[in-house]
Parts: C-alpha cells; structure tokens; sequence
C-alpha cells in the first residue's frame, strides 16, 4: 500500500502565488527525500499532508487515511519536525518532549517513559534535565527530532533536519535519520534543498520546481552509471591524455584526472597499457556516476546558463 | 563472559517501537490543560516565572488575612464580606489577566509551537478549549480561594460555628457562581484580546487598556450625560462586572457611585458581561481557525 498518495494537489496563497501547482505523487514506504529550491513547495507540500495547511484543490492520502476527512486519527501516526524553531525555552527538554507525548494520547507514565528513550536516541543525556533556552543548535534539533519521534510514528516528515548545524553535527542527524528509517522501520520524508544530503540518505527521491513535479524514483535511477572513466593517476597527466588520444580513445582532463569515454571494454586494457608505456603510477579507474546535482543542470538549461553567466 | 556482554548492552537498548494505549483527543485536551493551568502559576519552571502569579495571589489574598486578623482581635466585625470581596478581587484579576494572558497562547505563537500542537491528533477547537479552561480555572483560584480562605477563617474565629455556618449558608452559591462567571467572562475577553497579537508587550498593553481606560471614560461619560453617556459604563469591565456580581448577591450599588447615577437596573450588568465572555471567545476562535502554522 502507498504512503502518500496524491492526485491533483494545488495550493495557492491569494490570486498570484502558486505553491502547489497539480502535484500527483504514488510513494511507497521508505526513506523518500523531497528536494527542491527554496521556495519549490516542499514545506506547502508536508503541511497539507500535515493538515497545517488546507489544499486549495486536489485530495492526498496518508497512509491510507483521507487529509481531508480523518486528520485527526492519521496524525496519531505521524511526526513532523518543522524547518523552523519551534520549542519554548523556558521548560526542560524531558519535560517538553514527554507533554508532546501525552497530546499524541500516550499515559503519563507511558510519555515518560518514552522520552526517556527517545532522548538517549537522538543523544541527549544529562542536558535533557536543563532548559531548552540553554541549547546549542545541534542540541534543539535533536529535541524537534524526539518530539516528532516519541509517540512511535508510522511516518516521520523532516523539513530540513540539518537546518543551522556544523558539519560534524549535520553527519550526526543524518546517520540519525538513516537509522531511525532503516532500522526502526519508519517510512520517512526528507524535505532539502542540499542534494548530498539526500544522496546519503533516501532510498526514493522526489523532485519539487516551483510547485510542479519534476521527476520520482528511485534513488539508482538517478545516479546511473555514465559512459564516463575517471583514471586517476600518479604522473604526467596531459602526457597520458595524449597517448590515449593517439590510441584513439576520447579523453580529457579535469584537474589530475584523465576522463576517458567508455568505449567498449578494450577501454580499460588501453589505459592500464598506456600507463605502463610512460611509467605512470595507476592509481584508480573508475567508473562514473552521474551526480544528482547533475540531473538539476540537465533540465534546468535555463538555469544553467544563469548560474554561468552569474 | 557471556554475561559480562549482556550488562554492557543493557544501556544500549536504542529505539523501540510503542504498542500500548493511545488515549486520543480527550486525553490530549486534559494533558494541555493541565500543562498549561501549571504554566499560569509558573509551575515546574524556573523560579522567575513564578514571582508574577504568585505576587498577584498575595495581593489577592491581603484583604482575607486582614479580615482574619481583625475578627480574631476585635471579634465580629465584617469589614470584607462575600460580596463586596468581589469589588476588590477586581485589581488582582486585571493584573493577573495582564500578566498572564499574553503568555496562554502567546508563547506558543511566539515560539511557533503551535505547528506542534496542530500536526498531532488535536483539532484546533480542541486547543481552544484546554487553553481558555486552563486559564479560566487559573482565574477561578484567584477569585474564590481568597473567599474560601474568608470564609473558614470567619467561621473558625467566630464563638458559634455553626450558627456561623447557618448564617452564611445561603451565601455560598452565590459565592461560587460569582466566582466562576467573573472569571468565565473576563478570561474569553482577555485571551480574545491578547491573542490578537504575538507581541507579548502590545498584548499586555491591550489587556491593560481594557480594564483601566475604559474605567474614567465610564465614570466620566455618565456624570457628564446622563441620557446616553450611561452607556459608557458598558465599556469598563470593572463596572459590569461588579454590577453582575451585585445582582448575584441581590445587592444594590452605594449611592453616588456611576452604577448608581446610570441606573439601569441591575440585572443588565450580567447580560451585558455574558455578551463580552461570548464575543470574547468567538474572536478567540476566529483567531485560531485563521492563523498558520
């Protein structure tokens, strides 16, 4: 069964603003990563599945219950983390985290109980007892992650989890985030607009531009194999380009790398020769996959030739 | 060895799924009512939070202590009775209404909490009622403990207990409906009006405008015409307000006072402030059903 089913979903603020604009999305359960530019829709998105938002038309589904018509009992299985700061600083994080549980319908003891573990989970341990006022950035973060955690939901929306934190702390969340959707068997939607992120963590991806649907599938789709060698090398490399190119394979360089076309397997045997002939250290040939980052310089010509001429 | 290695694992018990009870919406109003009726008086949070309430409750609480003392020295003099309590516990409840109400939605609009709330199993009526009855009740404790500390002092100091209790028999549900409907009515007014606004000083502000400006513009207006500058005392709710609670307890305005001067007859005053609780929460509930969050 799908998780998220939409047909037709529009959003629009006033008469000129368009959102959403007639988005219809089949997704299975699984780490799903929503990205898009800023201002693309991915947070209009999450809150009309959220019911924060109302659709201007169009229906969605969430696992299998209706946005429109049972808002209320599907969202005892859903936890949302918003892109925004969204904790009050004057209580402790325990005891923040543990009412949050009680509004999804958890006993008192149950809630307790809960945020105890999703607190050691996310990685708060003794700081949990202080006021959130006292938080670093990556310590809040942590916190919107348990809340929207602690009842057990079915589905997770994350919007933007890695929002203001430093490297350490952004590889932190994400080994979170990954592990919480493998391990735990939670589906979950990512929304960023860093395609790295969503590279090291989704299973599914979901392309969003100015409010139409761009592309869905599967990450592999995506970041194909190209027809592309990388032949990284210990030497001369312009003088390995031209012996490729007098062997009569297409090459080029890019910084220390020699990019040779993969042009039948014979490719492989030519480069390894042509190393040996000059006396060159091989250090690696491998085979190119195609960046995400890619995919958005491919269909956006437009773009492209603005980020150039910029 | 072997369990050595399980020891080590038991701190280590990681993420684990909850199959127990859901308790759904009433639970979830109950919890936010309770967590917020704890937030008003500043409980479980730091000790700063706490000084405001608690001052207002003191300030609430003095004419009680002084009635206590004096019947204990010169015994049986009623300088503060049931219902003339109410016309003092008047100042208290706009403080605490100014201090207060700015912060029952105010703070989860200004931390932007309320995505919280509203992406659980929670309808935004829902909210609604656990913030209006958690702060209604909050007000309730300042309007009727004081009484109830009067009114077992009173009958602990009196030589006749029981002849005190049949004398004041009669007086206690009038007490207790006084009690809750100042602050049934005063709490829709002042959430409607300090919701408007994120702002917790303008907030504050409004709330305190309500009850102060209002007051000599209708202690002046009636003085000035009678024919229609009577209406004015309708805008302070000072003036309805007491003169509800008069007309609970059956008793007329002193002369001279503005009720007195305006001389509408006394069963106005509730209807009057019924009509403020009811605009009050219909603006509450506007405001709730239009913000984003």
């Amino acid at each position: 069964m799908p998780i998220i089913e939409t047909r037709g979903l529009v959003k629009r603020y006033g008469r000129t603003v368009t959102a959403l604009n007639g988005l219809d999305l089949t997704l299975e359960p699984g780490i799903i990563g929503l990205v898009g530019a800023n201002g693309a829709g991915k947070s209009t998105f999450i809150k009309i599945l959220l019911g924060l938002l109302d659709a201007t038309e169009g229906t969605a589904s969430v696992l299998g219950y209706d946005i429109a018509k049972d808002g209320p009992v599907l969202r005892q299985f859903v936890g949302y983390m918003p892109e925004h700061d969204c904790l009050p600083g004057d209580v402790s994080a325990t005891e923040f985290v543990a009412h949050m549980a009680q509004i999804n319908g958890l006993p008192r003891s149950a809630a307790r109980e809960r945020t105890a573990e999703t607190l050691r989970h996310v990685g708060l341990f003794e700081e949990r007892y202080r006021e959130i006022r006292g938080y670093s950035t990556g310590m809040k973060q942590r916190v919107k992650l348990a809340q929207a955690l602690v009842h057990d939901p079915r589905i997770l929306f994350l919007d933007e989890p890695t929002n203001g934190l430093d490297p350490a702390g952004r590889d932190e969340m994400l080994d979170l985030v990954r592990r919480t959707g493998t391990e735990f068997g939670i589906s979950i939607v990512m929304a960023s607009h860093l395609l790295g992120e969503i590279e090291r963590v989704c299973e599914h991806l979901v392309v969003i531009d100015g409010g139409n649907l761009k592309r869905s599938g599967p990450i592999g789709e995506f970041t194909a194999s190209t027809g592309t060698l990388a032949v990284e090398i210990d030497g001369d490399a312009g003088a390995l380009e031209r012996s490729l190119e007098a062997a009569g394979l297409t090459a080029a360089r890019e910084g220390r790398l020699v990019l040779v076309a993969l042009d039948g397997d014979q490719a492989y045997d030519l480069i390894r020769d042509a190393c040996d002939d000059l006396g060159i250290g091989l250090v690696r040939i491998e085979r190119r996959r195609q960046n995400l980052e890619d995919i958005f310089r491919e269909q956006t010509p437009a773009e492209e030739a603005a980020h150039a001429a910029g | 060895m072997q369990q050595a290695e399980r020891s080590g694992n038991i701190y280590d018990l990681g993420y684990r799924g909850y199959d127990g009870l859901r308790l759904g919406r009433k639970h979830a109003i109950a919890s936010l009512y309770f967590y917020t009726l704890r937030s008003a008086f500043g409980l479980g949070r730091r000790p700063g939070s706490k000084i405001i309430p608690m001052a207002i409750a003191i300030i609430a609480l003095i004419p009680a202590a002084g009635q206590l003392a004096i019947a204990a020295l010169v015994s049986d003099v009623e300088v503060y009775t049931p219902s003339n309590y109410f016309a003092y516990i008047e100042v208290p409840v706009a403080l605490f209404c100014a201090a207060i109400a700015p912060e029952i939605c105010g703070r989860d609009m200004r931390q932007r909490t309320l995505s919280l709330y509203f992406s659980r199993a929670l309808h935004r009526r829902d909210y609604i009622l656990a913030k209006l009855g958690a702060f209604a009740t909050a007000l309730t404790v300042l309007t009727l403990f004081p009484q109830a500390v009067l009114v077992i002092g009173n009958g602990l100091a009196s030589k006749d207990l029981w002849g005190y209790v049949q004398d004041n028999w009669a007086e206690l549900p009038r007490t207790i409906v006084s009690g809750l409907f100042i602050a049934a009515v005063v709490a829709n007014v002042s959430l409607a009006i300090a919701t408007q606004t994120s702002r917790r000083a303008y907030a504050t502000i409004a709330v305190v405008a309500w009850f102060l400006v209002t007051f000599p513009i209708g202690g002046i207006l009636v003085e000035v015409s009678h024919d229609t500058g009577r209406y004015a005392l309708f805008l302070s709710p000072f003036e309805f307000i007491h003169g509800a609670t008069l007309w609970i307890f059956n008793a007329s305005p002193g002369a001279d006072t503005s009720m007195d001067l305006a001389g509408f007859p006394q069963w106005v005053y509730p209807l009057v402030a019924l009509a403020y609780g009811i605009v009050g929460f219909a603006f509450v509930v506007r405001r709730f059903d239009r913000i984003s969050a």
